[in-house]
């Protein structure tokens, strides 16, 4: 099993305010989102998830380490979702979701949580 | 910090802001004293108060954010009918609101605000909201309004539709907390709408396609709802309904909750197996019936939205959102900046003359063609300069509204403003200028002209007086007046004073004009008692001073018994004019074009036919007229052809005769300095294309000076009923304008080594 790991720049990746990581091995291709996910970082969380997108794996992401995810985070999570879907594949979640993240979903009135809950 | 610059220019936008925000707060209270059951003047003033709490928590303006926040929240309780309008809550008010605006000085550095005064306000409010202490978390700001769960109301449903706009985000407004705050005002049910979320790819990762249908539970009212949007009105959609029993199916909440919980919980992957249906599933289709239809299928809640919510239902926002679609587009800029653009354009206007001169000297056709479009690029520069530069006088005149309340109060009597041609538009550095001599005029009327209540009853008036603040364009300049229905100017009383202070000869024989003129001498004041408010003749003399340095004229019109007016006429622009270029002799002259009707030839034979009267014939019409050769005693003989321009005046059609018209020009106004500031005929000068100065006369103050040097009785006056009008001129004690000018001229010459006019300060046309 390979692993590539490319880090997405950040503005400052030692305060670790946010940081992006795309996790590639054979079978998936998993989005790391550490620290606070909102606007500052939105062109980057798109440009990680159109590579994600990019390498037809199956897609998942990971909130484990996440402590805010604002509307620009949620509303690309969910176009990266429906293009996954789109295409066959699936974009899930993989690990836990901490409270904060649950209740920002909650609270913005989002039908469903924007990317899969469940395995396929 | 890197970081400090930004957040001292937004801190500065905001007691910018701020400041706008109070003048509207003060219009709103004042109109709310003379009408206290608006509930809508009430919201304004709830929402001025709001924004400033808001955005002064926002930048770190705590203390100022606190204080507010008490005000506030009298004023919720106002709009909740639990506190009525009451003159000490107006008055409380304004002075908090004076409070406040000693807070942003301090904030820019100006002064300081008093501690004391503060507190005392706050315990005022607190005595008048009937909450004796203040709870911690009162006396904390908090960026959120206060909650109205404890309003009284009564449980209703609201169906709110939010699109937030496309550069919401931008702004840096985050629609989460947006929606939190509007949970906290009740039971509120959230459907977010991903429809208009494009691919991925085309997706601008700063812009927000999500818009939210909602339905909320709860007792607060309307504007309560719409208050949490009130940063946001201008960038966002915004739809707020009242529902009969909202049906909301399946329960948004617990659907998350429940899968969303699953993962909460453990960190293991077999846990994912335990949900097996797919998201999509889970999709719930929320229902509204709305209030008006009829219908009763259950139609989704968007295309409730769209189909039956129409906008002018709700004028407030709907005015907000569609009227002002542009207002990210308008920018703020530093006046200091503007007036650097202007006096750039004047520059250049200046540098087009020159190039003017030297294509018609060379005749060169293709610099020619260069110049022309360099001249038609500069006028339209210059137009549109000085329309940036234009503001309505409105502000100016509301401002007195809170003038005129509070000395009515201090002096007991009953007084109302009314304000005419507040849209009226003046050069920005005009109406800068002008707050303090309307100021000192109100004043005046206040406490001077209008009588106290019991005295004007007894003289068969209404109770109630009135001051009327009125602006209008007349050619070149605006008209501001100051009237009152008091009681009038003692004429005889103001010469007794005037006489008194050696001012003039007890047994010299003085017109009503002449008389009122001293009204505006340094120090005059008949009151034999200085009040607070007026009484040591300095008011009049700051008006004088201050419509002088604006090239105006002040005329007074006064009828004992019946009232006062004063009128002041000032010039539209203080940069640039467009003027019409005349030459007498080697003099060159510019006349505004605005005030000037046409030009026609003066022969001998037209002369001759007058029988030594200086009128000619226009069209059957007689007009005077001036002859500035003669005026300015230029000794050279005339020429066989001269030119009248008939120009209009507040007196009547006048001509003034020169040798040559030499076509328009754009006239950049440049100040004669301060050695001949009193030279009243002569509102500037100006420098040509080839170097020389012309000088710009003031047709209107021409025209007074000739028919003030008449002996009265032989006037040839022009086409107008003179009423009982008294003229005054700003500086009658100016008596040699035209010494000056001719040393103003004589310095260009000298400059330019160009003949200059002769002038003598004793000789004048007589007609």
């Amino acid at each position: 099993m390979t692993q590539t790991k490319s880090k997405a720049p950040s503005r400052n990746a030692d305060e670790g305010s946010m940081a992006m990581t795309l996790d590639q091995s054979e079978a998936r291709c998993v989005v790391r989102m550490d620290g606070e996910i909102n606007i500052a970082c939105a062109a980057e969380l798109k440009k990680l998830l159109l590579q994600a997108l990019a390498s037809g794996r199956e897609l998942r992401a990971d909130l484990d380490g996440a402590t805010e995810l604002d509307v620009t985070a949620l509303q690309l999570l969910w176009a990266a979702e429906r293009e996954a879907r789109g295409s066959g594949r699936g974009f899930t979640l993989a690990g836990r979701v901490p409270e904060e993240i649950a209740s920002t979903v909650r609270d913005a009135g989002l039908e469903r949580f924007p990317v899969g809950v469940d395995a396929k | 910090m890197s970081e400090e610059p930004t957040i001292d220019k937004f801190k500065q936008t905001f007691l910018e802001e701020a400041r706008e925000i109070l003048v509207e707060l003060e219009s709103a209270l004042l109109a709310l004293n003379d009408n206290r059951g608006d509930n809508e003047l009430v919201g304004r003033a709830f929402r001025a108060l709001h924004t400033i709490k808001g955005s002064g928590a926002m930048f770190g303006f705590d203390e100022l954010a606190a204080f507010t926040h008490n005000l506030e929240n009298a004023f919720d309780e106002v709009r909740n009918r639990r506190l009525h309008v009451t003159s000490e809550l107006i008055n409380l008010s304004l002075a908090a609101l004076d409070q406040i605006k000693a807070m942003l000085d301090e904030a820019a550095g100006r002064g300081e605000a008093n501690r004391t005064v503060s507190a005392e306000i706050l315990l005022k409010v607190r005595q008048l909201t009937g909450k004796p202490e203040p709870r911690p978390a009162e006396a904390a700001p908090s960026p959120e309004p206060a909650p109205a769960a404890d309003a009284t109301g009564p449980v209703r449903h609201w169906h709110v539709r939010f699109s937030p706009g496309a550069d919401l985000l931008r702004t840096g407004t985050d629609p989460l907390l947006l929606l939190r705050e509007l949970k906290q005002l009740g039971s509120l049910q959230i459907k977010a709408s991903m429809a208009a979320i494009p691919p991925i790819g085309e997706l601008d990762p700063e812009r927000c396609y999500i818009s939210w249908d909602m339905v909320l539970t709860t007792s607060a009212a309307r504007e309560a709802i719409s208050d949490v949007f009130i940063f946001v009105a201008d960038s966002c959609e915004l739809t707020i309904e009242a529902m009969v029993e909202p049906k909301i199916e399946p329960k948004i909440e617990p659907a998350i909750e429940q899968k969303i919980e699953e993962k909460i919980e453990p960190k293991i992957e077999a846990k994912i197996e335990l949900t097996t249906e797919p998201a999509i599933e889970m999709r719930i289709k929320p229902t509204i019936e709305p209030a008006s239809s009829p219908v009763s299928s259950q139609v989704s809640s968007a295309a409730v939205a769209e189909s039956q919510a129409p906008k002018a239902k709700f004028p407030s926002y709907g005015r907000r959102a569609s009227d002002t679609p542009d207002n990210a587009s308008s920018i703020r800029v530093p006046a200091a900046k503007l007036d650097q653009f202007v006096n750039l354009v004047g520059e250049l206007v200046t540098v087009q003359a020159r190039l003017f001169e030297i294509a018609t000297r060379r005749e060169d056709p293709e610099v020619g063609a260069v110049s022309e479009e360099v001249d038609r690029l500069t006028s339209a520069l210059r137009e549109s300069s000085i329309s940036i530069r234009m503001l309505p006088i409105r502000a100016t005149f509301e401002r007195f509204r809170r003038l005129v309340h509070d000395l009515a109060r201090d002096l007991h009597k009953e007084v109302e403003l009314t304000i005419e041609g507040a849209d009226t538009e003046l050069d920005k550095s005009v109406i800068d200028q002008l707050n303090d001599p309307l100021m000192h005029l109100i004043r005046n009327s206040m406490d001077h002209g209008i009588e106290p209540p019991e005295k004007r009853l007894a003289a068969a008036k209404r109770r109630s007086a009135t001051i009327h603040l009125s602006a209008r364009h007349s050619g070149a300049s605006v008209l501001i007046s100051v009237a009152d229905d008091g009681g009038g100017i003692n004429a005889e009383a103001v010469r007794e004073r005037a006489i008194e202070k050696g001012l003039v000869a007890a047994d010299a024989q003085l017109t009503e004009a002449e008389i009122f003129a001293f009204i505006l001498a340094p120090g005059f004041s008949t009151a034999r008692q200085v009040t607070d408010v007026s009484g040591r003749g300095v008011g009049m003399d700051v008006v004088r001073r201050s419509v002088e340095a604006l090239r105006g004229t002040i005329d007074i019109a006064s009828k004992p018994g019946t009232g006062t007016s004063v009128t002041l006429r000032l010039p539209l622009t203080l940069a640039i004019i467009d003027g019409l270029l005349v030459r007498v002799e080697q003099a060159y002259f510019v006349l505004p074009l605005a005030t000037t009707l046409e030009c026609i030839e003066l022969t001998r034979q037209d002369i001759e036919q007058a029988n030594g009267k200086h009128v000619a014939n226009v069209r059957g019409e007689i007009i005077p007229y001036i002859r500035l050769r003669e005026y300015f005693n230029m000794q050279t003989e005339r020429p066989e052809r001269e030119q009248i321009m008939v120009a209009e005046t507040e007196d009547g059609r006048y001509g003034f005769v020169v040798d040559q018209v030499l076509g328009d020009h754009q006239t950049v106004i440049k100040n004669l300095g301060r050695f001949y500031r009193h030279v009243e005929l002569i509102s500037g000068a100006t420098i040509l294309g080839n170097g020389s100065v012309a000088l710009i006369l003031d047709p209107q103050r021409l025209v007074r000076d000739a028919l003030r040097t008449m002996s009265v009785g032989k006037r040839a006056v022009g086409k107008r009923v003179h009423g009982k009008r008294a003229d005054v001129r700003a500086a009658p004690r100016t008596r040699a304008p035209c010494a000056a000018a001719q040393s103003a001229a004589a310095q260009s010459a000298a400059a330019q080594s160009a003949a200059a006019p002769s002038v003598a300060a004793e000789t004048r046309a007589r007609p």
